[in-house]
């Protein structure tokens, strides 16, 4: 073994403790804090330059109730005094106001007053069976031993003093302790490595920059690590792992040549729902859908030459070529003011602005529904949205599009069915299979714009649209069950989600 | 969205086939729905609402045989007058104007298509009718009444027996004891005359949208239809009609029409008239990118079961039968002719961009601040901007403000959205308060502001908030990192000054100005903000008006 610096010095206190001592007496007399010399001791038995043997003790020590009575004496012993004071005899209840006890304290103080075999009782007088006070007994002694706070040993008495520890155990007013002691003996094998000397270089753990500057690094002993040893556990900050894929997805876009679009949340129903084609009884429109807004819940509509468009086209088709809807729509519902519950109401305000083709936009954000709450639902979550505006795309090339969408993803295998939106004609449902899951499941929902969506916002040509719920491709990704979980910002669970995705 | 279940034998019977429950499976999807559950004798089908014809077995395999080949082409329906007739009496105009009827003879019921017509009766009260709003459907068994029948109103005093009772109740019972009744009583909170149907005995049989008499209860051994349908939407009244008796008339029923006599007109009812419409086959080649010839266009449309014609060449003339509601455009045209074609045929194609991508700025700009605050050793949080005031305002100590508020919250939970972020972080770490210290939080992300001279009245903009939650966190250490986060996003100069705040410590609180306007508040939590989210840690933090200082960050 190499010996430290550090285990010189206990082995050292070992020997001048006589060879022979508890741990505790090496910690107070060599200053070393106790795990270090706790270490050093582990480190020296195992040389076998010190002996270790484990000693069982019990210490006692006053109790509150103890302790009071080492300071005004127990209560048999009050009461004996009062009464030798009354002459040796007297009335119970005027021995026990001489003696200032009372209820429990009283009875208590009876019962051992006889027990001792000082006192009599009967007939409610009380008779001393002694004119002198007795000496100190031992449980007496023993309190006395105690008073103040300390402890005794209990092995370390004499056998009528255990006993009194025992019974003033049992009287509450002491409580043991047992605890395990070290005791070291020092070896033949250590007396010489003592006489060895302390080791030569100045063992050092932590190297500074004094020791680097002065040189004075040369002289001294790094000390070896145990390099295998567990290190503390230190966490980066890190991105949201919602956020990472939301970033994963935006370059998936953007490296397909689409730029990025962001509207407002608070969205007028006329964008939200009518500028779409979604008549203004439609179910998705109720209160227990949508999050409509309290205050304020009005906004302006947009100008009148397209508002007049919308509306005419809800009515009766206006020159879209539709039958309408054939009903008479409402300004006043239109300029409702809701929670967005998709980001198409942000693309068609895009659309209404850009007609020149070719328009390739997308946008990865927040949308909300009036649901509530559980395992499976969000009333606040992401949508993913991409749009391709441009002369001559066909619904082919909207499967096209998504096919290679889902394949940057990492998902190869996609199938296409007819489905039903209502401001996208055709429109289809995509599925895709995840390997991770060996089952096939919807992402995104897609189509082309209708002509009705199209005409009032003066495009000319044919709209790709495609989108889908984030969060779902999110659980997936990082194996969650409860969509909650997302958003609770839990650090066991951030800190645990892969970063590289 | 409705769903049906559809048993394999009944199916078969109409398709005329013999599928297997995963045959079926398999080829409905193709016509646009979903398969729930596939079951040793049964199918559940999920079909969108625009399809309410899809609400029975006889629909269904309506549409499957086009697909099959096994008949194309548009179902034809024959209806001859009932002789019955159904006055219309003026008294229902202000209280629900619209009625039409039907007949149906010679049905074969039995429990489960009883069950069925239920069933779809609901369905199309959903789809079509609103939840009865806009229309409202019963039926009877024509042969326990007396024609002619009389559409009109009655004091709310009279009595009937409704279906599912044994005594006779008022109208006014009914609104208010009867379970359907209490349901629908709302759509006629409007009026105090109450419209039913009577025959000529004066038995009243419905008492329209809320429930039909137990005289005319339909059951397995019914055998002849009357359908009542009526409402304040002719256009709902006469759709739900259509669907209806087109498949009554599937399962084996004989069609009549019956007088509808209105004080200034008569129509005849149901009218099954197709409509008819014009495609033009560069149209679908256009929107679909396939190569199809007029011929082509036809025979698709012929399996979408309408009748399709080269009506000269490359424009395609069309009927539409009437249970199809949901063509309003030659669009739709084109989606038949796709569904036709067979969905499982069309094969992708790749359109060549043109353009490059760009990210939007302040998404941008937001990364950035993402990559500077994991740099200083902050872990983002992503939380709602849906919140409520007991924790955007009390828990804050701050007085109430003026975010936001959602008319009809669904949970008390969200009931504003958000002006701050710092809440939303406070939140975060008492439920982190288990987890080991020091914790760093930030969010970069929106909050909704009023804006009065902003279309919408309100205006999102961006925000950073951080917090840093240990034993030593003090106001020196968090405003170093504001700073460091300042100094990185290029700006060069900034005015720090003593301030108060609710939700912080006094004498351990600034403000942030750049070029006069306050953009930042940073200092000490208030301990007892920290109490209120249950912390027993110090708290740092500060909240940045990112959208304020983006222009001063220069740009891309």
């Amino acid at each position: 073994m190499e010996l430290r610096t550090q285990d010189w010095k206990v082995l050292r206190a070992v020997r001048e403790l006589g060879g022979r001592c508890l741990l505790r007496d090496v910690v107070d007399s060599s200053g070393l804090a106790h795990a270090a010399v706790a270490r050093s001791v582990l480190a020296l038995e195992e040389a076998g330059l010190l002996k270790v043997e484990e000693r069982r003790r019990v210490d006692a020590r006053l109790t509150e109730e103890g302790a009071s009575y080492a300071a005004d004496g127990l209560p048999e012993r009050r009461l004996l005094d009062a009464v030798l004071r009354l002459g040796g005899e007297a009335d119970l209840e005027a021995a026990a106001e001489e003696a200032g006890l009372s209820g429990d304290l009283l009875s208590i103080a009876v019962g051992w007053a006889r027990r001792k075999g000082w006192a009599a009782v009967s007939e409610g007088r009380i008779r001393a069976s002694t004119t002198r006070p007795p000496p100190r007994d031992e449980d007496e002694q023993l309190l006395r031993m105690l008073a103040g706070g300390g402890t005794v040993e209990v092995g370390t008495l004499e056998p009528s003093l255990r006993e009194a520890a025992k019974r003033l155990e049992r009287r509450g007013l002491l409580e043991l302790e047992e605890r395990t002691l070290r005791v070291l003996e020092i070896t033949q094998a250590g007396l010489e490595a003592l006489e060895a000397g302390p080791p030569k270089a100045e063992e050092i753990t932590q190297l500074t920059p004094e020791l680097i500057v002065s040189g004075a690094w040369r002289g001294v002993k790094l000390r070896k690590f145990d390099v295998k040893a567990p290190v503390p556990v230190v966490y980066p900050g890190r991105l949201h792992p919602v956020q990472q894929i939301i970033n994963w997805i935006r370059e998936i876009f953007l490296e397909m040549g689409f730029t990025e679009i962001r509207g407002p949340i608070v969205e007028l129903a006329f964008w939200n729902f009518d500028a779409l084609f979604q008549p203004q009884d439609h179910p998705a429109r109720e209160m227990q859908d949508t999050f409509y807004l309290l205050e304020p819940n009005r906004g302006v509509l947009p100008r009148e030459e397209l508002v007049d468009a919308v509306a005419k086209t809800h009515e009766n088709g206006w020159k879209t070529g539709s039958r309408g809807w054939g009903y008479r729509w409402s300004r006043e519902e239109a300029s409702k003011l809701v929670l967005r519950t998709h980001t198409t109401a942000v693309t068609i305000r895009y659309l209404s602005e850009h007609k020149e083709p070719p328009v390739w936009v997308f946008s990865v954000d927040r949308v909300y529904r009036n649901e509530k709450v559980d395992y499976k639902h969000l009333a606040e979550f992401h949508q993913i949205e991409g749009i391709i505006m441009d002369k001559g795309v066909t619904l082919r090339d909207l499967m096209g599009i998504l096919t290679e969408f889902y394949r940057k993803m990492g998902l190869e295998r996609v199938q296409f069915w007819p489905s039903y939106f209502p401001y996208t004609e055709p429109s289809m449902q995509s599925t895709v299979y995840v390997p991770e899951l060996k089952a096939w499941v919807e992402l995104c929902g897609m189509g082309l714009f209708r002509p009705e969506v199209l005409a009032p916002m003066g495009v000319k040509y044919p709209v790709l649209a495609w989108g889908g719920g984030l969060e779902r491709l999110v659980m997936i990704k990082l194996g969650v069950d409860d969509i909650r979980e997302l958003y609770r910002n839990r650090l066991s669970w951030i800190r645990r989600a892969p970063t590289c995705l | 969205m409705p769903v049906i279940t559809l048993y394999r034998d009944r199916f078969n019977q109409y398709l005329g086939k013999e599928l297997t429950t995963e045959e079926i499976a398999k080829w409905l999807p193709w016509l646009g729905t979903d398969i729930e559950d596939v079951g040793p004798d049964y199918v559940k089908v999920e079909y969108n609402p625009n399809r309410l014809d899809f609400s029975s077995h006889a629909g269904l395999a309506r549409a499957l045989k086009g697909l099959l080949g096994i008949e194309v082409g548009m179902p034809k329906y024959e209806a001859r007058p009932s002789g019955i007739v159904l006055n219309i009496d003026p008294s229902v105009e202000k209280v629900r104007p619209y009625a039409l009827a039907g007949v149906v003879r010679g049905l074969k019921l039995d429990d489960e298509l009883v069950r069925e017509l239920m069933d779809m009766q609901e369905d199309l009260h959903w789809g079509v009718c609103r939840d009865r709003r806009k229309a409202a459907i019963g039926l009877h068994n024509l042969d326990v009444l007396e024609p002619p029948f009389t559409y009109t109103t009655v004091g709310p005093e009279t009595r009937f027996v409704p279906l599912d009772e044994t005594r006779e109740m008022s109208m006014v019972e009914i609104l208010q004891e009867h379970k359907k009744g209490r349901a629908y009583a709302h759509l006629l909170s409007h009026t105090d005359r109450y419209p039913v149907m009577v025959d000529a005995k004066g038995r009243i049989f419905t008492f329209p949208p809320i429930i039909n008499s137990e005289l005319t209860r339909v059951t397995a051994e019914t055998r002849n239809l009357f359908i009542d349908i009526t409402g304040p939407s002719m256009d709902a009244v006469r759709n739900g009609l259509n669907i209806l008796a087109s498949a009554l008339a599937d399962m084996g029923g004989k069609l009549e029409t019956v007088e509808v006599r209105y004080p200034d007109k008569t129509l005849i009812s149901p009218d099954l008239t197709p409509q008819e419409m014009t495609l033009r086959t560069e149209y679908a080649r256009e929107l679909l990118g396939l190569e199809l010839t007029d011929e082509d266009v036809v025979e698709c449309l012929r399996k979408s079961r309408l009748d399709a014609w080269v009506k000269s060449e490359g424009v395609i003339g069309v009927r539409i039968p009437a249970y199809r509601i949901d063509i309003l455009h030659e669009v739709d045209l084109v989606e038949e002719v796709a569904l036709g074609y067979g969905f499982y045929r069309i094969t992708p194609t790749r359109p060549v961009s043109t353009t490059s991508g760009r990210q939007h700025p302040t998404i941008k700009t937001m990364n950035c601040v993402r990559i500077i605050m994991v740099g200083l050793g902050f872990t983002e949080a992503v939380n709602f901007i849906l919140t409520n005031e007991d924790v955007h305002y009390r828990m804050m100590r701050l007085p109430a403000g003026d975010a936001i508020r959602l008319a009809n919250p669904a949970s008390a939970l969200y009931s504003i959205t958000r002006t701050l972020l710092l809440p939303g972080l406070m939140q975060n770490l008492a439920v982190n308060r288990h987890e080991s210290y020091p914790q760093r939080l930030f969010e970069v992300s929106d909050v909704v502001v009023r804006r009065d001279d902003a279309e919408t009245r309100t205006e999102r903009r961006v925000h950073v908030a951080a917090v840093s939650a240990h034993a030593r966190a003090n106001y020196t250490e968090i405003r170093s990192y504001l700073d460091a986060l300042l100094r990185s996003l290029g700006l060069a100069e900034w005015s720090v000054s003593e301030a108060t705040h609710p939700s912080f410590l006094e004498g351990r609180t600034a403000k942030i100005r750049i070029n006069g306007e306050e953009v930042a508040v940073v200092g000490e939590i208030h301990p007892e903000v920290s109490n209120n989210f249950g912390l027993e840690t110090p708290v740092a933090a500060f909240e940045l008006d990112l959208e304020a200082v983006m222009k001063y960050i220069s740009k891309d």
